[in-house]
C-alpha cells in the first residue's frame, strides 16, 4: 500500500466504525421485544427429508421437507415451544431453508382452542440493517464531509418521496404524473440550486434538466401512441395498484431525473470553469467544449440507467424461459417496460445536453467577430 | 414499426446529432451490453454455473462499456482494470448478504405475476438474485471509474512532476464530487424503477416491523445499497491504481535518461 501523509484513518474513527457495526448487529438480534408479530428462534431441525421432484417441462429439481423446534422470544407466547414443518426447493423461488439458530417471523393462531404455529418469513433486519451500516461507514470513510452531505441529500430526497407518495395515495392516484411531475422539479431545483449555487448557470443547467425530462416524456409518449405500443404490456407491469400508464411515466420521469442532472451538472460545472479561466470564448469554442463533456458521459450514463432496469429483470426472465416460453415472448413480457424506461431515459438525456449546448453557448459565449472588427 | 423499435430508432438519431461518432459507439455499447445480458441468462439457461458465468460477462460489459464509451484508451485501461476490481470486491459483499438476507425468488407481492407458473425449475433463484444484483451495479461502477480515471489524467497532464501519493489524494478529492452526483443518479435510477411497490407499500399501511423483514423490500434496498458500496469503492481503487500507474511511468522515465 501507499504511504499517504495524512492516514487514512485514525485508530480511535477505525474503532469507533467497528463498534458501531456490532452494535447494529447485536441490537437487531435482540430486537424481537420491539415487535408485535411473533418472532421464533428456531432450535433444532428435528429431521429432513429429500426427494427429486420433476414439473411438465422436465426441470428436475430437490425438494426437502424439514421439522423445525421453534422458541419463541417474544409477546403472550414467548418462551413456548412449537413444532412446525417447512418445505423447500433447491430453486427456493418462494420457500427458505432454516438452520439451528435462525431467527424468523412466525404467525400463531389458535386452532380448536390449541395454539398453532407457522414461519411467515425469515428475520431479515440484522441483515439488512448490517448492509446499510456497510454502506454509511464507506461512504464517510472515502467521501468524509462529501460524504454526509450526499447521504443527507439522498436522506432528504427519501422523505421527501415518502410525502409525495402519501398525497398521491390520498387522490387515489387520480394526480400521479402531477404530483411526481412537482416533485421532479422541485428535487432539480433544490439539487441544482445547493450543487452550483445561484447563477446564470444554474439557470440554464435547470432549464436544460427540466427540458430534457419533459421532452423526452413528451416524444415518448407520443411515439407510443403512433406505435400503439405495439409489442408493449402494460398488464406485465409489477405491483400495479393503480392506472398503469400515468403511473409508468411519473416512474420514467423519476428514474432519468438523477442521471439528466447528474451529467448536466458535469456540463455546467465545467463550462463555468472554462469561462472563468478564459472570459473570451466565442459561442462556437462553448458550443464545442460542451458537447466534447457531453458526448464522452452520455454513453456510459445511459448504461447505468440500462443496466438498474434491465439486471432486475433476470430472475423474472429465467422463470419464463424454464416454463417453456419463447425468448422473443420472455422479451417481450419481461423486459420491454424496462427498455422502454431506458430508451426515453436516454432519450432524456441526449436531449438535456442538446439543451445545454445550445444554451450555454448563446449565455455564456461572447461575440468575438464585433471584438476584432474594433 | 414496434414501440422499442421506433424509439430506439430516435435515441440513435439524437446520439448521432449530439456526439456524432461517440454517440454511434455508445449506441452499439447499449446494444452490445443488452445482447451480453440475454447470453448471460441462455448460457445459465443451458446450466452453466451461474455466479462464474455472471462474472466473465459481467467484465465483457464493462470492458464494451468503458472501452466504446471513452476516446482517451490511456484513462480507459486504467478505469476498466478499476472496475473489475470493484466488481470482485462487491462480489465479495453481495454473495454473502444475498445468502443471509435470504431475499431471491419472489415475494408474496408477486402472487399475481407468478401464478400459473412451475416454480420448481431445478435454478437456483438465490444464485440468480446474485446475478441480478451483480449486473445492477455494473453501469455506475463503469461511469464512476471512467470519470475518475479521466479526472486523475487531467491532474497528471496538469502537473507532470506530481508524486503518486499526491495524485492519489488529489484522486480521491476529485472522485468525492464526481461520486455525489452518481449517488444521486443511482437515487432516482432506483426509486424510479420501484416507485410503483413504493406505492403498494405505503398504500397498504404495512407495520414498520413487516416493511423491513419483507422479502421483495428488502431485496430492492439491497440493490439500492450494494450500487452505492460499489460506486464509493470506486473512488479509492482507481486512484491507488493510477497513482501505482504513474509510479512505475516515473521509473522508467529516470531509467531511460
Amino acid at each position: 500500500m501507499l504511504k499517504v501523509k495524512k492516514p487514512l484513518v485514525k485508530l480511535w474513527q477505525l474503532l469507533l466504525v467497528f463498534i458501531s457495526g456490532i452494535v447494529c448487529v447485536v441490537a437487531t438480534h435482540y430486537d424481537a421485544f420491539l415487535y408485535h408479530q411473533p418472532v421464533g428462534e428456531v432450535v433444532q431441525v428435528l429431521h429432513s427429508k429429500t426427494t427429486t421432484v420433476q414439473d411438465e417441462y422436465q426441470n428436475t429439481d430437490q425438494q426437502t421437507k424439514q421439522q423445525l423446534r421453534l422458541r419463541v422470544l417474544n409477546g403472550s407466547y414467548r418462551g413456548h415451544y412449537f413444532t412446525v414443518s417447512n418445505t423447500y426447493t433447491r430453486s427456493g423461488a418462494l420457500d427458505v431453508p432454516y438452520h439451528r439458530h435462525q431467527q424468523v417471523m412466525m404467525s400463531i393462531e389458535r386452532v380448536k382452542g390449541k395454539p398453532t404455529a407457522a414461519i411467515s418469513n425469515p428475520k431479515r433486519d440484522t441483515s439488512v440493517v448490517f448492509t446499510l451500516w456497510l454502506a454509511i461507514t464507506l461512504t464517510l470513510l472515502f467521501m468524509r464531509f462529501s460524504g454526509v452531505m450526499a447521504l443527507l441529500s439522498i436522506g432528504i430526497n427519501a422523505l421527501l418521496f415518502y410525502a409525495a407518495i402519501c398525497w398521491d395515495l390520498h387522490w387515489n392516484g387520480a394526480n400521479v404524473l402531477m404530483i411526481f411531475g412537482s416533485l421532479a422539479v422541485l428535487f432539480a431545483i433544490m439539487t441544482l440550486t445547493l450543487v452550483l449555487g445561484f447563477h446564470k448557470a444554474t439557470i440554464i443547467a435547470l432549464t436544460a434538466t427540466l427540458g430534457g425530462t419533459f421532452l423526452a416524456l413528451l416524444i415518448g409518449t407520443g411515439i407510443m401512441n403512433i406505435t400503439h405500443e405495439k409489442n408493449i404490456y402494460f398488464e406485465a407491469m409489477a405491483y400495479v395498484t393503480q392506472l398503469p400508464r400515468p403511473l409508468f411515466r411519473a416512474e420514467i420521469l423519476l428514474g432519468s431525473l438523477g442521471a439528466v442532472m447528474d451529467i448536466i451538472m458535469d456540463m455546467v460545472a465545467t463550462l463555468t470553469q472554462v469561462c472563468h479561466e478564459q472570459p473570451n470564448l466565442s459561442h462556437r469554442q462553448i458550443f464545442i467544449t460542451a458537447r466534447h463533456i457531453g458526448q464522452s458521459i452520455m454513453g456510459p450514463l445511459i448504461n447505468v440507467l440500462f443496466m438498474i432496469f434491465i439486471g432486475s429483470t433476470l430472475p423474472m426472465a429465467i422463470l419464463y424461459l424454464q416454463n417453456g416460453n419463447s425468448i422473443a415472448y420472455t422479451f417481450h413480457f419481461v423486459m420491454s417496460l424496462g427498455i422502454v424506461q431506458s430508451l426515453i431515459s436516454g432519450i432524456g438525456i441526449t436531449l438535456a445536453v442538446l439543451l445545454t449546448e445550445i444554451l450555454a453557448s448563446w449565455l455564456m459565449g461572447k461575440k468575438v467577430n464585433t471584438d476584432v472588427n474594433h | 414499426m414496434s414501440t422499442i423499435e421506433a424509439l430506439g430508432l430516435a435515441l440513435l438519431l439524437l446520439m448521432i446529432i449530439v456526439g456524432g461518432k461517440q454517440g454511434i459507439k455508445s449506441f452499439v455499447s447499449l446494444l452490445t451490453n443488452f445482447l451480453l445480458l440475454w447470453l448471460a441468462l441462455l448460457l445459465i439457461k443451458l446450466k452453466l454455473p451461474i455466479i462464474p458465468t455472471t462474472l466473465i460477462i459481467g467484465a465483457v460489459v464493462l470492458a464494451v462499456t468503458i472501452y466504446l464509451g471513452s476516446d482517451n484508451m490511456l484513462s480507459a485501461q486504467t478505469a476498466f482494470v478499476a472496475s473489475l476490481l470493484v466488481m470482485i470486491l462487491v462480489a465479495f459483499v453481495i454473495v454473502p448478504v444475498e445468502h443471509w438476507a435470504r431475499v431471491q425468488g419472489f415475494g408474496t407481492e408477486d402472487a399475481e405475476e407468478i401464478v400459473g407458473f412451475s416454480l420448481q425449475i431445478g435454478i437456483p433463484f438465490l444464485q440468480m438474485s446474485i446475478a441480478a444484483a451483480i449486473f445492477s451495479t455494473l453501469g455506475a461502477i463503469a461511469e464512476a471509474s471512467m470519470a475518475i480515471a479521466t479526472a486523475c489524467y487531467t491532474l497528471i497532464k496538469q502537473n507532470e512532476q506530481m508524486t503518486p501519493q499526491q495524485l492519489y489524494h488529489d484522486g480521491i478529492t476529485a472522485g468525492k464530487d464526481i461520486i455525489g452526483t452518481t449517488l444521486n443518479t443511482l437515487f432516482f435510477g432506483f426509486f424510479g424503477g420501484f416507485l410503483a411497490l413504493f406505492i403498494w407499500f405505503v398504500g397498504l399501511h404495512y407495520r414498520w416491523g413487516t416493511v423491513i423483514n419483507d422479502k421483495v423490500f428488502i431485496a430492492e434496498i439491497l440493490l439500492i445499497l450494494f450500487a452505492i458500496i460499489g460506486v464509493v469503492l470506486t473512488v479509492p481503487v482507481t486512484a491507488w491504481l493510477m497513482s501505482k500507474q504513474l509510479h512505475a511511468q516515473q521509473i522508467d522515465n529516470k531509467h531511460n535518461k
